[in-house]
């Protein structure tokens, strides 16, 4: 079946995923590259392109991704990109830059220390400068704005958030969250995503390569990005078009998926993406526990393609990974992963 | 290097400026007249005002109208702990409110004292500030009822159409300071330069980079070697200082690189003493300069510059070396 072209995820490792680290990015990063690749029989030598995400603010240091290439080994000279995005889209980047055909490997990472700074100070920095940014227009309280708008719409409801939580994060009884006071109603603790420090790294290979690596490799059939405008005001917020047109590129539609890994940070986010993605009972979503259990930013969304790529390696035929970015699901990624007898 | 990693914070600011351009520059000055412009897109009229079309890109006609000042809450969320960012410092409400005459909806800051208040459909009024500058928090809060407000003694428009704007953001931040570079800070107060020597490619790296970024591998105390105090000037950069938040030098000044005699790598942007800006050149022979005895140093946790007790580089009173190549070495 597979073709001399194919691009699959090999192999991937993630740090331990806490509240507070006290590693560096770099540190992180070192451990977790090589955690990813030595499984393979790999070494940074074999490496032919690598591709970081992380974000400058978060770490609160200009051009932060120039130091965490002491994590990679670039000597003698590597082919290498930095995203200032989640890992997610350091793999989109590396998937196209393997489609050149003149490479078999590459190394795609994301990594964060969210602990660093205090993340509702921080992200409304990343907002519309002139309107938004000034009044402190912080994710939460977007996040309410848009489960307002879903709860509405009749997607979600205050105690189906609330089961999801806990399904989540394994703790708790739904009766007992609710009785939770609201942080920005009507999302309550429980709806909101923990602050995690963590990193994660990733392996794609090209045609035969990956066939030589690993027994069964997860093929990427599908991949696709799409972006909404940056202010939410201007959006329907009950609704994810982005989400949807991306994962119809990715080829969700020509057969079904047995799992979905998808980053929703807050409770109502998977309810609406489930909708969105017309998921039914028979695919089982975030198995892992999602970014309500850890939300490592600048790498959740990687780690999802991971969880996802580990139920082809453990048999599996067809898997889903979502990635986001920016307020209420604005920006939205689909990668579409499969196995091959 | 086995110890409890040391947490250094740092408050970073940004003092942006923006220039406005003509739509945001056109609501931003008719701000300062009380009023709120939206512009027309289709059937629609945006706000706040865009340049494009959100759908479709397509730039759209500086057709502005007049929107509220009041307006109706589409949807809202309490916000019980206010951020420093925040318009207000005590709870209020962050609501969708579409002003009268506009089809989409502004975000903004509700003083509705409670959350009991609020309701979707409710109407509310700017509370405008009595000194407006062009910027959106010319508009302090909105309020329930139909009726603008104005703070305090009302000091009218701009004398002049509003093009830029001023956006302070300023975030602390707490990094840990990685364990070789504490331990070479350290030997710095005792007056030692401590690098580390790569078990795998024997290069040796001076300062308190605790990786071989070649090997990618993590240095320990047993890879730290005793540095020489004297080096060469390889490289430099003339700053002439232009004024912004935070400078604090007037004349130009020289930051140095500096290889250290056996070591593999120079340490950057170093600063120098007793050597005239124009006598700054490559090859220049320089030895290091200590804070003296006794005094504090400064344990701060940045790289890419003079640490812990160790400030400087001042002539060493050799001849220079005359190498081209060593042109080639800053990093």
């Amino acid at each position: 079946m597979s073709t001399s072209d194919d691009i699959a995820v090999v192999g991937w490792a993630q740090t331990p995923m806490v509240r507070h680290t006290d590693k560096s990015e770099v540190q992180l990063l070192m451990s977790v590259i090589t955690d990813a690749i030595e499984p393979l029989g790999l070494t940074r030598a074999d490496i032919d392109f690598t591709c970081l995400g992380s974000c400058d603010y978060i770490t609160g240091q200009a051009f932060s991704f120039v130091g965490n290439l002491d994590a990679i080994g670039a000597w003698p000279p590597k082919r290498d990109s930095h995203v200032e995005m989640d890992g997610a889209w350091a793999l989109y980047e590396a998937w196209l830059r393997l489609q050149e055909g003149d490479i078999d490997i590459a190394v795609v990472t994301g990594s964060g220390r969210s602990s660093t700074g205090n993340p509702a100070l921080i992200y409304p920095m990343e907002m519309d400068p002139y309107f938004l940014a000034p009044i402190g227009a912080d994710p939460v309280t977007f996040a309410a704005l848009q489960a307002r708008a879903v709860i509405a719409s009749g997607i979600a409801d205050e105690r189906s958030m609330a089961e999801t939580a806990v399904r989540a994060r394994g703790k708790g009884t739904v009766d007992e969250l609710l009785a939770d006071d609201y942080v920005r109603q009507p999302l309550r603790r429980h709806d909101l995503p923990p602050i995690t420090d963590g990193a994660a790294a990733m392996v794609l290979a090209r045609g035969d390569r990956a066939r030589e690596l690993v027994d069964r490799p997860a093929y990427i059939t599908g991949f696709d990005h799409r972006t909404e405008c940056h202010n939410p005001s201007f959006r329907a917020l009950d609704d994810s078009p982005s989400t949807r047109i991306a994962a119809e590129a990715a080829g969700l539609g020509s057969a079904p998926v047995e799992v979905a890994e998808l980053q929703a940070a807050f409770t109502h986010e998977e309810l609406l993406l489930r909708s969105v993605l017309g998921f039914g009972d028979d695919v089982t979503v975030n198995a892992s526990g999602g970014a309500l259990k850890e939300n490592p930013i600048m790498a959740t969304g990687l780690v999802r393609i991971g969880h996802a790529a580990d139920h082809i390696f453990g048999g599996g035929n067809r898997a889903l990974a979502h990635s986001t970015s920016g307020p209420c699901l604005q920006q939205n990624l689909v990668c579409i992963m499969e196995g091959r007898s | 290097m086995s110890h409890v990693v040391r947490f250094v914070e740092s408050t970073i600011t940004f003092p942006y400026t923006r220039s406005l351009g003509p739509v945001t520059g056109a609501f931003m000055t008719a701000l300062t007249e009380k009023r709120i412009l939206g512009i027309r897109c289709g059937d629609g009229v945006l706000v706040p005002p865009m340049e494009w079309d959100p759908a479709t890109g397509a730039e759209l006609a500086h057709d502005f109208v007049d929107v509220g000042p009041a307006g109706t809450v589409a949807s809202w969320t309490w916000v019980p702990e206010p951020t420093e960012q925040h318009p207000l410092d005590r709870p209020f409400a962050f609501a969708f409110i579409t002003l009268d005459g506009a089809s989409t909806p502004l975000l903004y800051a509700v003083d509705a004292g409670s959350p009991q208040v609020m309701a979707n459909g409710m109407r509310v009024a700017p509370r405008w500030k009595g000194e407006r500058v062009g910027h959106i928090t010319d508009i302090a809060a909105f309020v329930p009822g139909e009726e603008p407000e104005v703070e305090g003694d009302d000091l009218g428009p701009a004398a002049e159409p509003v093009t830029m704007m001023d956006y302070l953001a300023s975030i602390t931040y707490k990094n840990p300071v990685p364990p070789a570079f504490d331990f070479v800070v350290g030997a710095s107060a005792d007056h030692r330069l401590i690098g580390f020597e790569c078990p795998v490619c024997g290069r040796v790296y001076a300062g308190g980079r605790g990786v071989c970024p070649i090997d990618s591998l993590e240095f320990t105390e047993e890879h730290a070697v005793d540095l020489p105090h004297t080096g060469t000037i390889t490289n430099h950069v003339v700053i002439t200082p232009v004024a912004y938040p935070g400078q604090t030098e007037t004349d130009p000044f020289a930051r140095v690189f500096v290889l250290l005699d056996g070591v593999d790598v120079v340490l950057g942007y170093q600063p120098v003493f007793n050597l005239p800006v124009e006598d700054v050149a490559v090859g220049v022979r320089v030895k290091a300069v200590w804070t003296p005895p006794g005094e504090e140093i400064d344990e701060g946790g940045t790289m890419g510059g003079a640490f812990g007790a160790l400030i400087g580089w001042e002539p060493s009173g050799e001849p220079a070396v005359d190498d081209l190549d060593l042109t080639n070495r800053i990093f």
